[in-house]
């Protein structure tokens, strides 16, 4: 009976520890599954904009598989034009080719509206390390990929709206160099003095700004960040144009203003003019995405100019605060991914504080957490340029400075561009293309 | 014998029934193929994009999720936006299209005369047709920039300029004619050189044994004899030239403005940027239909003046 009893009790043991034994080895099983070996590898595809697949593809993703080995990872680029739709009718079908979306700073609300997008922090909470930390992200960029109060992404590449200005030809026009202080009415005040001749042939040959002013659907972020510097808004809380007013107005002129000082032929300008007249040194300043700095102070293969040559600050200040305008590239998981877990842990990691490191000392990305803005880069360019991002997202947080957030967003975006196009060629005055530009949003909005 | 003949004559019409069967199978077999693959590729997109003319589209799946009636049509109609590219793309077309066609056929009426060269020069006509239109709007771009394109810069060294040519909004069009004229007009020059060659030389042979002079034989008789040739080329430009947007879109953008917004640019940035798929439709079929009308008025004209001939 005791043997019996002695033999019983070894049997349960050896069966509690066989199913132990089995179950760990299963749980590292599942484990393995949902990431993969390098044996058996699980595969994710991604979309995203052509501009940065390619150097993620060739870099970002080798990194990524020294920490995860069994997930392979495809990306595709796209054309920045044709990014939303082509990942709006994936997403949508019944079997997405993409596991990962990448969406710019307007479009996680469509997305998510559309129903395609995982809830990282419900959904996603299962697979999240304990360490990943969300309060270090700084509130603006992380916004951009919430929607309804559901966070559907993660920032990847975040992007302001800065000032850059070009110390030599500030120095030749004898106009003391911006800082952060700098005003709209004074920089509108020192905009004849920085068009000039510099080598004295009686030819301009350098001029004060250039920036968006062509039909592009970014050259109203120039007058829209003016306005929100002086605390005016394009949509308020119920979604109605709030912008046909003496601000709005003000901050339209003030862009249009701006041709005065750009160089011939800036009205047809926007993203490849304004960088190209910037880096030949052929304007003193220029309103510009952040993540230009690299190709235009530091790469030779790019730029005539270098690293001292080149600041980069705020937008000028206006009757609330300075100016910045917020461009974030967030990494979203589609909801019918067959390999969320993988999915999730490629932007876990690239996200993280030790892969946003890697991200931005390796391939110069700007990052969005506060605890690498306040790291010591190991590119020494990137030291201004980290100041500027962590007041940039301070200000774009007060003010609000972000492009609509709405599913409708992009039919707002793209009237607006058609009637400040059409204001700043001539075709129409302020006062009647924001006029017209209330009623079109307003009836796109609904109101 | 009666009940025979009536025999004779039942086989005859079902064997004569048979054959016309036998010949409808065979011909559907061969066409078949074809057809449901035009059907799938043509007829289905058309009934597509009517059927989302006239829904709402539900972005989540894709598909039309409502019937709405005339609501997207009663949406682009009161849209001035539409008008104005309507009335850009009638600027476009009321310009581009003649200029390509007096500068094609006048081109080709100079290089008909044998002369050395002469075939090098026409496959040299072909290399603007055969440049992607985006890359043709790119370069001419950087060819048209105040600030370092070419065409100022040699304008400067006489003394004129510089001048905007994308920034102001008459030029800009002015610009979008001149760039789809340079690509277009050599398809235009081809088509020209090929009638030009196949015209009767005993005819030109008699008019010149009566003495006509080089104008007399151009007005007389090669363009009436050509007439046919250049409203069949007019038709095949005009559908053509109707859906440009591509060098629009590489040089200006549409703009400054609305100043270059064609139609189909404008149809193109309302669904795959702003994802108004189903008010785009209702364009693109408004688009068709206009073009359709148009089309079938230029091809009546033809024939009418193929009569009068």
């Amino acid at each position: 009976m005791t043997v019996c009893t002695v033999i019983g009790r070894r049997a349960l043991l050896a069966a509690s520890l066989g199913l132990m034994v089995s179950g760990s080895v299963g749980a590292v099983l599942a484990q393995d599954n949902l990431y993969g070996t390098a044996e058996a590898p699980v595969e994710i595809r991604m979309i995203a904009n052509e501009a940065f697949a390619g150097q993620w593809q060739d870099a970002m993703v080798t990194e990524f598989n020294k920490h995860y080995p069994g997930i392979k990872v495809v990306i595709d680029g796209v054309p920045y034009p044709e990014l939303l739709a082509k990942s709006m009718l994936d997403a949508t079908g019944p079997e997405p080719t993409y596991d990962i979306i990448i969406a710019d700073d307007p479009w996680i609300p469509q997305l998510a509206e559309a129903g395609v997008l995982l809830d990282l922090k419900k959904d996603a909470a299962q697979w999240t390390d304990a360490g990943y930390d969300w309060d270090d992200f700084n509130a603006a960029p992380l916004a951009a990929s919430e929607w309804n109060g559901v966070q559907y992404g993660v920032p990847l590449r975040s992007n302001l709206l800065l000032m850059f200005y070009n110390k030599s030809l500030y120095d030749k026009a004898g106009v003391p160099q911006p800082t952060p202080e700098l005003t709209w009415t004074d920089y509108m005040a020192q905009g004849e003095k920085l068009v000039q001749d510099t080598n004295g042939d009686g030819q301009i040959d350098a001029w004060g700004v250039d920036t968006y002013f062509n039909r592009d659907v970014l050259t109203p972020t120039i007058w829209q960040t003016i306005l929100n510097s002086n605390g005016g808004q394009l949509l308020d809380e119920n979604n109605k144009a709030a912008f046909n007013n003496d601000l709005g107005k003000a901050a339209l002129q003030t862009h249009i203003d701006l041709l005065k000082f750009a160089p011939t032929g800036g009205s047809s300008h926007s993203f490849n003019e304004s960088l190209q007249a910037f880096r030949q040194g052929q304007v003193a300043t220029m309103f510009m995405w952040g993540s230009v700095f690299k190709g235009t102070a530091v790469d030779p293969k790019t730029t005539t100019l270098t690293t001292d040559q080149v600041g980069i600050q705020v937008m000028p200040v206006g009757s609330e605060s300075a100016g910045a305008h917020r461009g974030i590239w967030s990494g979203a998981v589609n909801n019918k991914s067959r390999n969320p877990a993988a999915a999730w842990a490629l932007l876990q990691w690239l996200s993280s504080k030790e892969g946003e490191v890697w991200h931005s000392n390796t391939l110069g990305v700007f990052p969005a957490r506060k605890s690498t803005l306040a790291s010591t880069p190991e590119q020494e360019w990137l030291t201004p340029v980290f100041a500027a991002l962590q007041m940039g997202y301070e200000m774009v947080d007060t003010g609000h400075m972000w492009r609509p957030r709405d599913p409708k967003s992009d039919a707002v975006q793209q009237v607006l561009a058609d009637e400040t196009s059409r204001a700043i060629s001539g075709q129409i005055d302020v006062a009647g293309a924001l006029a017209s530009a209330e009623q079109k949003i307003n009836e796109i909005m609904g109101n | 014998m009666a009940i025979t003949a009536m025999d004779n004559q039942t086989t005859h019409r079902r064997s004569r029934t048979r054959a016309r069967l036998a010949d409808f199978s065979s011909r559907w077999s061969f066409m078949l193929p074809a057809a449901i693959i035009l059907f799938a590729v043509l007829v289905y997109p058309i009934f597509y994009t009517l059927q989302i003319s006239f829904s709402r589209l539900d972005l989540a799946s894709f598909t039309a999720s409502q019937w709405v009636g005339w609501d997207n049509y009663s949406t682009v109609l009161r849209d001035d936006r539409f008008w104005q590219s309507m009335q850009v793309t009638g600027i476009y077309l009321l310009f581009a299209l003649p200029i390509q066609m007096v500068l094609g056929f006048g081109i080709a009426y100079l290089i008909n005369a044998p002369w050395k060269g002469r075939d090098v020069v026409r496959a040299l006509f072909i290399i603007p047709m055969v440049v992607a239109p985006v890359v043709a709007g790119g370069v001419w771009r950087m060819i048209l920039d105040p600030l370092w394109g070419l065409m100022n810069y040699w304008l400067g060294q006489i003394g004129i300029g510089p001048i905007d040519w994308l920034g102001t909004p008459s030029l800009a069009m002015a610009t979008i004619v001149i760039i789809d004229t340079w690509r277009w007009t050599p398809f235009v020059i081809l088509i020209a050189t090929a009638a030009l060659l196949s015209l009767p030389k005993d005819v030109f042979e008699a008019a010149d044994i009566d003495g006509a002079n080089w104008w007399t034989k151009l007005w007389s008789i090669a363009l009436p004899l050509l007439l046919p040739i250049i409203a069949a080329t007019f038709v095949v430009r005009w559908l053509g030239a109707v859906k440009m947007f591509d060098i629009v879109l590489a040089a200006t953008l549409g703009g400054p403005g609305g100043a270059t917004n064609v139609i189909n640019l404008f149809i193109y940035e309302q669904a795959f940027r702003t994802l108004r798929f189903a008010e785009s439709s209702a364009m693109a079929v408004i688009v068709l239909v206009i073009t359709m009308v148009l089309t079938g008025a230029f091809l009546f004209g033809i024939r009418k003046l193929e009569d009068v001939q």
